[in-house]
């Protein structure tokens, strides 16, 4: 039913103000707030790392459009950080919005198009149909195979394929306490208004493993789903490392068929095609790859 | 009190009004709306709003910081659902401020304002739970349809009416805090004879391209510029921008905008188009839309007279945003937009005009401003309006303990 909350007595003061406008290159967030945004856990021999802040200024998405040479998302978290490191060695993995959106295709070489694009073109009048100009062509649904910047330490050794390595989802499935858990987003487009792509962070940490979960959701209204997932997992006692990546694509239309045979109604199918986790199982699997690392010491 | 009064204090206090009251205030609501045109002419002083989306507790911080309904003259550019949890009460609350007090509230429609948008993005599913059946969204579709495609902003001054401190007569832009505290002031550039590159003067326009386009000569700048207190070109407000079947604001008026937002078409563009860094029009990489470079903004305000264009439709970090040498604003006024952008929001407010020239009254027909005496410029001249005195009250989100929720924390779960 309706909301219940209580009639609104005079908000108080947020005692933050903000002063951000005087220069677009005014150095924010400055290293200290970067710091106290940054949640710390240190478990065993690794050390993660979760930054959360606000959306980029207009400052650093300009750096950034440059730096990548595509527009960024209009939800750009380009401070947001997860990190994790082994700290005896140095050795780190880690998840920022430059590392993903750089692996995004900047030629726009299969191009999606928004589910009404035929009708559109179709109905352009004349007037408008000698603007041809396609601006800056590139894959805006930002779909990536980001699966983390790695960073090699003193011990010189990195992730690599093996076989036998699997993440233990029994063990994952156990009720252990939870250590730290954090949530960080990196971007976030609403494809104006034809769905969504959302690049999001989870991690929990317990007391012999953890999991870190980095999954791009992209939904293209008409079109198409996609959940490409890079899951890493911690072994803290045999200190171990092995990093998951599953790429899965389902067409928009078999999908809904899909949902509407499990015998969910229409306005119950809008909410499924909402969540992830919901349509995740759903999906074809198009690409899979292990690879990981055990540190000697 | 009257009942719509009391439907305007409970919702307020952010308290959905039974579905038989909104039956009736949508009807009115459409009365009211049916007779305006599809560009609606508002004189200065005016609080030009941007994208709200269902923040309903943010609205409320809006109107404390830029003043309450009906002191405050407002237009709101639409996209007033979607996305937030109050889409209704938000939606519902403005329409009967517009019923209530119609020469103080503008609203004009944004590209969410439509049944297929809102079925997807929160506003239908919204009104589901908070009514048990889809009559309610029915209700405001049919408004929807109403709403006006743009505003046109007359009288607005170019000096800035006094705030909480003095302000002197040279400063063009000024930014303020949500206490009114003044930020940063940027002072009008003079126009400087034989020099083609006028000062910076956007605040965070990221670099407009282009030099701004003085007037030619000093001769022509007592003509041109207008001196201080005198009223500037008029203001455009629309949604998302321009459309290249839109050459003149009397076309938008012959749009038959009486309809649920087709997928094409001038009517279409208005609503969802954006501004970009490019020479002339381009198409979205979307495969549907259109995107506009600064030359286009710079003729269509100079061939109708306009110093500026104000829209929304974009998310800014700053809450505002101007480019292409200050002839478009974007406006944005959903502060921490989705409850975790941490982004501020902003409203525009322009004065009036107080030398007795910038009186206009107020019409909700179809005027043909052409026809206003100032004639549409003819395209040799390079004539460049000064644009109005801007002040940008800058707010953050409404505090978490007004809202009666807790905040949006991440639930540890044991995700796989």
């Amino acid at each position: 039913m309706a909301s219940s909350s209580e009639p609104l007595g005079p908000p108080p003061r947020p005692a933050a103000t903000t002063n951000h406008v005087t220069s677009t290159n005014e150095p924010f967030p400055n290293p200290k707030e970067l710091d106290a945004a940054t949640k710390v856990h240190t478990q065993g021999a690794f050390q993660i790392e979760a930054r959360k802040l606000p959306i980029s200024k207009a400052g650093p998405i300009d750096e950034l459009n440059e730096k990548l040479g595509i527009p960024v998302p209009e939800m750009i978290f380009g401070d947001n950080l997860i990190k994790i490191t082994h700290k005896p060695s140095n050795w780190s993995i880690s998840f920022d919005a430059f590392g993903a959106l750089n692996r995004v295709d900047k030629e726009g070489k299969k191009l999606l198009k928004v589910s009404y694009a035929k009708d559109w073109e179709r109905t352009r009048e004349d007037t408008t149909t000698k603007i041809k100009n396609i601006v800056k062509p590139y894959d805006w649904s930002y779909t990536t195979d980001y699966s983390g910047t790695e960073s090699e330490g003193s011990s010189g050794q990195r992730l690599a394929p093996g076989i036998g390595h699997y993440i233990p989802l029994a063990l994952l499935q156990r009720r252990d306490p939870m250590l730290f858990f954090e949530e960080v987003i990196l971007y976030e487009s609403e494809l104006d208004d034809n769905g969504i792509s959302i690049y999001s962070c989870k991690v929990r940490v317990h007391e012999r493993r953890m999991l870190l979960l980095c999954r791009l959701f992209m939904r293209l209204d008409g079109v198409v789903v996609r959940i490409n997932d890079t899951r890493v997992y911690v072994d803290f006692d045999q200190n171990q490392v092995i990093r998951e990546y599953t790429a899965k694509e389902e067409l928009f239309q078999s999908l809904k068929r899909k949902l509407v045979m499990s015998g969910r109604l229409p306005d119950d199918v809008t909410i499924a095609l909402r969540d992830p986790n919901i349509l995740d199982p759903l999906l074809t699997v198009k690409k899979q790859m292990t690879d990981a690392v055990k540190f000697r010491e | 009190m009257s009942d719509l009064d009391r439907a305007i204090a409970q919702l307020r206090s952010c308290r959905p009004i039974p579905e038989s009251q909104v039956r009736e205030i949508c009807h009115k609501a459409r009365e009211l709306l049916i007779e305006e045109g599809n560009v609606v002419t508002v004189a200065a002083p005016v609080t030009i709003c941007g994208d709200i989306h269902g923040q309903f507790h943010d609205l409320m911080e809006l109107f404390r910081v830029g003043g309450d309904v009906p002191d405050t003259n407002y237009l709101f550019m639409g996209d007033f659902v979607d996305r937030g949890f109050y889409s209704l009460e938000t939606f519902l609350l403005l329409l009967c401020l517009k019923v209530r007090y119609p020469d103080r509230m503008t609203l004009i429609r944004g590209n969410h304002e439509s049944r297929q948008i809102t079925t997807v993005y929160g506003f239908y599913d919204e009104c589901i739970r908070k009514y048990g059946s889809a009559n309610v969204w029915r209700y405001c579709c049919d408004v929807f349809d109403y709403l006006a495609l743009g505003a046109i902003v007359l009288g607005a001054s170019n000096t800035l009416s006094t705030g909480t401190e003095p302000v002197d007569e040279d400063t063009e832009i000024e930014v303020c805090d949500q206490s009114g505290t003044v930020m940063s002031r940027f002072p009008r550039p003079m126009p400087r004879p034989n020099s083609a590159e006028g000062p910076a003067r956007s605040p965070n326009g990221g670099g407009g391209s282009g030099d701004r386009t003085g007037p030619p000569g000093s001769g022509a700048s007592g003509a041109s510029g207008g001196s201080i207190g005198n009223p500037t070109g008029a203001v455009l407000c629309v949604h998302g921008g321009l459309s290249p079947l839109i050459d003149t604001v009397d076309k938008i008026r012959l749009i038959d905008r009486k309809q649920e937002v087709p997928h094409e078409g001038a009517m279409c563009d208005l609503l969802w188009s954006d501004p970009d860094e490019i020479d002339g029009w381009g198409l979205s990489p979307r495969g549907a839309g259109f995107l506009f470079g600064a030359d286009i903004v710079k003729i269509f305000n100079h061939r109708n007279d306009l110093s500026l264009i104000a829209r929304a439709h974009q998310l800014v970090m700053e809450g505002f945003k101007e480019m292409f040498d200050a002839s478009i604003v974007t406006v944005w006024s959903a502060p921490n937009y989705c409850y975790r952008c941490g982004n501020v929001a902003a409203v525009l407010e322009l004065s009036e005009d107080e030398s007795g020239t910038g009186l206009f009254a107020r019409s909700n027909g179809d005027v043909g401003r052409s026809d206003g005496g100032r004639g549409v410029m003819m395209e040799g001249e390079t004539f460049v309006r000064n644009g109005p005195a801007r002040r940008y009250r800058v707010f953050q989100a409404a505090p978490q303990d007004s809202r009666g929720m807790p905040a949006k924390k991440p639930v540890a779960d044991y995700f796989l």
